[in-house]
């Protein structure tokens, strides 16, 4: 009888432990490939990439030479176009902060947290003390804006896939239209079914 | 006092003429207003997608993601009828009856099919 209500208790044990879930921290930056769809160490990879590029351009310095101060960057719309959905979002704000960090870019509000920005400024018109009341018509005018797309080539048959990633960033010069920077990261990934 | 009101009318309009003149720079297009007011007017709808990722994505096609989609749809088609056929036994309408057909082969999967349920044939 003993041992039938320890094997009872052994196995309930078991079959609990066996149908928890178990969750393992990883660090970012080695995350693994599970699908082979996109995912966060491309974002790095691309986001690492297209600072690489942005901060080491002949842009910055050509345009630091000609007006004596640094370029100011707004961002504007990425278009993806690829077969997955991805945000821009996570790479881009890696190249924006980069941009920042190194002082060497400045950066403008941009989208929806711009509208936000305006109306909280509106606010204050009726709202604060005249002393700490901001003013309209002070904002910075960006030089440039950063556009950019995602790209996808997909190639299977039977359980082989090849799955290629392009992802172009451009800066354009507001004035003139000019393009002065693009920035380009490939990724390629081979997956077997 | 015609010829003081014709001078004051010139000397406006000529000032107006500088004062346009001084807004703009150095080779700029002279028509560039009736690009302005033209952005202008539609700002925020171009202005919508600022800051954001437009997800403008397409169906890439699979070979093996197709097979198996084919696969489950042949398993919800064939479930699909099954049940259909179930509950609709016996109905002269039902188009997966076979009841009032005496040619026609009984359909596999129902209760009624000898065939394929040995352990109802007696």
């Amino acid at each position: 009888m003993r041992t039938i209500l320890f094997c009872a208790i052994i196995s309930l044990l078991l079959i609990t432990a066996s149908c928890n879930r178990q969750v393992t921290r990883i660090d970012p930056a080695t995350t693994p490939d599970i699908s082979g769809s996109w995912n966060n160490t491309d974002s790095r990879l691309t986001a690492e990439e297209m600072i690489n590029q942005a901060l080491t351009g002949d842009w910055l310095t050509n345009h630091t030479q000609a007006k004596g101060k640094k370029p100011v960057v707004i961002v504007g719309m990425v278009t993806n176009k690829s077969h997955e959905h991805i945000e821009a979002e996570t790479f881009m704000n890696d190249l924006e902060r980069s941009f920042i960090t190194t002082s060497k870019v400045g950066l403008v509000q941009s989208g929806k947290k711009r509208e936000e920005l305006r109306g909280e400024k509106a606010d204050q018109q009726t709202n604060a003390s005249q002393s700490t009341m901001k003013k309209f018509g002070l904002e910075n005018g960006a030089d440039y804006i950063l556009q950019g797309s995602i790209n996808s080539i997909v190639d299977a048959y039977k359980k082989k896939k090849s799955v290629t990633y392009q992802v172009n960033l451009e800066l354009t010069n507001i004035e003139t239209n000019e393009v002065v920077w693009i920035g380009d990261k490939k990724i390629a990934k081979l997956v077997k079914n | 006092m015609n010829k003081i009101l014709l001078s004051c009318f010139l000397l406006l309009l000529i000032l107006t003429t500088k004062a346009q003149e001084a807004n703009t720079t150095a080779d700029q297009n002279p028509n560039y207003k009736a690009s302005l007011e033209k952005y202008k007017s539609q700002q925020d709808k171009l202005m919508a997608t600022m800051n954001t990722t437009v997800q403008n994505t397409y169906q890439a096609y699979d070979w093996y993601e197709a097979k198996q989609e084919r696969k489950q749809q042949r398993i919800a088609d064939r479930r699909e009828r099954s049940l259909y056929e179930l509950q609709n036994f016996g109905n002269y309408y039902n188009p997966f009856n076979y009841y009032y057909d005496p040619f026609a082969a009984p359909y596999r999967y129902s209760p009624y099919n000898f065939r394929y349920h040995h352990w109802r044939r007696r």
